[in-house]
């Protein structure tokens, strides 16, 4: 009778020691997200990517003994929206923090509601150097994408090796992200390759339908080479426009383009119609023949299935890593109050699966991009990135 | 600039400008004859789309049976277009243009729903068919097949409606009914079949554009209200309800945007809002329209 005693007051003891954690509730971590529209190509797997986080540190038993919430909610990629349904988290529904919004146009508007509000918020996917920009910087803001400078940059490195080339033209999308990625890649093959011409820039606008007379424009200035930033279903409009011009022939398939059309997402509705030999990038290979990390391997079965997709996305790892991000700097700080996560988020390396990433004092990631040249594969009905290669804005081995 | 370098851009111009004409032919010929400025082509024209897509699915997904399947999409556009019509549309004749405005925009919002929930929000890609998929080496520039098709076709969409509008029984009865429909109805004419049938015919414009456009274009969400934005400028510029005004809008259009990219690359949409702009001051009724009394 005694054990029974014993053991049923351990069980309360048990119990008692639980409950503090969970009378604090939950850590809720609002999340907007394009989840309608065209954006919502790539709004649903960075969500997904951020629920497998959540249900994986829950899975552990949360952070710092909490739960971890997500309120996802669709921005249908519109700034106002964004900073509408970011102010009616904080307010109404009291999120802790914010992570989210798909765009440079939505991520920079969601950025100044962090700040009024002191709440930390980390943009997994925004490039535009000037979300981070010293004139737009205050504590609350971090992001964890690559941005346009690394884009820019990493793309003339890549360029600067193809040593017959002495024209080059540029073609991407007329917002903030096209522009500052070119004005990025420009500064840089000048100062790489000073005997490089830039005989043409075009700026079709964003969701452009009819890429004919700008691809029609660029090939009458006779380029060697392009650099290119159209991305999605632009970038697939624009391949099967240009393909049957003689566009790629014409530059000897000699293209690199920054907006991830190395990833599954685009590669596999373009099928056998891509343009093979081109190069380009991915935040996240997928399917990475050559030094995949361990890590990686497991998570992208685990992605795969939570996406109901035999191939996933190559965008579900940006949700994913904010939220491991956000964890890491709850729990270093032992706190979640945004002003002490803010300070232990600066300089702080977390891992992700695609190797470990660290905050600089800029609150930029040190995130880079998985480039290479855009291979057919026997295995695929599509293209691959051939030996996935990370450059941050240099090629930098990938370890486990 | 060699002149090779401005043939391919004059050819670029004029296929962006016959794929807008068949689009906004179905728009002009149902504002025209019925008076009724229809939101929903735009979203009509995604559906066939969409529809073409899932045909090709169904059929061959490596594009041998691409033409049937661009016909099915066309003809279950118009299938759509005809419930439309008889079920919903015709109890807003006689009410204000805001109540048709409403019903229209209402349904590229419903129907558009409808199409993010079967095809959900990816991106969709049709294969060029097999026979249109080379390239013409015409005059020193590459020009592919299927853009040569479209602009044949183009054309013969525009003689055949003018033909059937000018030169047959049946078109003499729906011009009628576009100058005064009371008194058509008076002498006996069915107007009301005369409305459905034109706005079927409007809806397999439409379907059939959409389809056509699968081969070159990605089937995305919001294709629907892209387009309708240009074919209105286009249905502005040619004068509204005018058949042969939209047939030139479309190609004074397709080469002033075409010309303007080349000359002015930074600002590619400038040229044509700046020609709307001018047409509009100028002739406010459009180059082929008539000044409304």
């Amino acid at each position: 009778m005694r054990v029974r005693h014993v053991l049923a007051l351990a069980c309360a003891a048990c119990v008692l020691a639980v409950l503090p954690a969970f009378a604090e509730g939950t850590i809720k971590i609002g999340f907007p997200i394009p989840l309608s529209g065209p954006a919502a190509l790539y709004g649903v797997p960075i969500l997904k990517g951020a629920q497998m986080a959540v249900a994986d540190l829950n899975a552990k038993g949360g952070v710092l003994g909490r739960k971890l919430e997500l309120l996802p909610r669709d921005s249908k990629a519109s700034a106002d929206e964004a900073v509408r349904l970011a102010r009616e988290l904080i307010i109404k529904d009291n999120a802790d923090f914010l992570a989210g919004t798909l765009t440079s146009a939505e991520a920079p508007a969601v950025s100044t509601i962090a700040k009024e509000n002191k709440i930390v918020f980390i943009a997994p996917s925004a490039k535009t150097a000037s979300l981070t920009a010293p004139a737009n910087l205050h504590p609350y803001i971090f992001r964890f994408a690559s941005n346009t400078t690394t884009e820019g940059q990493a793309g003339a490195i890549i360029m600067s090796k193809w040593k017959d080339i002495k024209k080059v033209a540029t073609i991407a999308p007329d917002y903030a992200y096209g522009r500052d990625a070119i004005a990025s890649f420009v500064a840089e093959i000048k100062k790489l390759r000073p005997d490089i011409a830039i005989v043409d820039q075009q700026w079709p606008k964003l969701g452009e339908p009819d890429f004919t007379a700008f691809i029609t424009a660029q090939m009458s200035k006779q380029p060697d080479a392009v650099f290119c930033d159209l991305y999605g279903g632009d970038f697939v409009t624009f391949v099967k426009q240009a393909m049957p011009l003689g566009y790629f022939t014409a530059i000897h398939n000699r293209l690199a383009d920054g907006g991830e059309v190395g990833a599954v997402d685009v590669t596999e509705p373009l099928g056998a119609n891509y343009p093979f030999g081109i190069w380009s990038d991915a935040y996240d290979p997928v399917i990475w023949p050559g030094h995949e990390p361990a890590a990686h391997k497991a998570w992208v079965q685990e992605m795969k299935d939570s996406l109901k997709s035999p191939y996933g996305s190559g965008w579900a790892i940006q949700g994913y890593s904010v939220i491991l991000a956000l964890a890491a700097g709850i729990e270093k700080a032992g706190s979640t109050n945004s002003d002490k996560v803010s300070k232990a988020l600066v300089g702080l390396t977390f891992d992700t699966p695609a190797g470990k990433r660290s905050f600089n004092a800029n609150h930029d990631a040190d995130t880079g991009e998985f480039w290479g040249e855009m291979v057919k594969d026997p295995k695929y009905p599509f293209a691959i990135i051939k030996d996935p290669t990370y450059y941050n804005p240099e090629p930098v081995a990938v370890t486990d | 600039m060699a002149a090779s370098f401005l043939f391919s851009q004059f050819v670029g111009g004029l296929t962006t400008a016959m794929f807008l004409f068949l689009i906004a032919s179905g728009l002009s010929l149902v504002f025209g004859v019925m008076r009724v400025v229809n939101f929903a082509h735009g979203t009509f024209y995604m559906l066939g789309a969409y529809l073409a897509w899932q045909a090709v699915q169904w059929l061959s997904p490596t594009g041998e049976n691409f033409w049937p399947a661009a016909l099915l999409a066309a003809l279950g556009i118009a299938v759509l277009g005809a419930v439309v019509e008889r079920l919903l549309l015709r109890h807003l004749y006689g009410r204000e243009e805001l109540y048709q405005l409403l019903f229209t925009y209402a349904l590229v919002l419903i129907l558009g729903d409808a199409a993010k929930f079967i095809w959900g929000t990816g991106q969709l890609s049709v294969t060029r068919p097999p026979v249109l998929a080379a390239s013409l080496h015409l005059f020193g520039a590459e020009v592919p097949l299927y853009n040569l098709f479209i602009m044949i076709l183009g054309p013969l969409i525009a003689l055949g409606g003018w033909l059937v509008l000018n030169r047959s029984g049946a078109g003499r009865l729906v011009r009628a009914a576009s100058y005064d429909r009371e008194m058509l109805d008076a002498l006996g004419a069915n107007v009301g079949t005369i409305y459905t049938g034109m706005f079927v015919v409007s809806a397999f414009l439409a379907g059939l554009s959409g389809a056509l456009v699968t081969p070159i274009e990605s089937v995305v969400p919001g294709m629907d209200v892209e387009i309708i934005v240009q074919a209105f400028i286009v249905v502005v510029i040619g004068g509204l309800g005018s058949f042969w005004g939209t047939f030139w809008g479309s190609v004074i259009y397709g080469q002033v945007l075409s010309f303007g990219i080349l000359i002015f690359p930074g600002f590619s949409l400038f040229s044509v809002f700046a020609l709307m702009a001018v047409i509009l001051i100028i002739r406010p009724w459009g180059l082929f329209g008539r000044p409304i009394r």
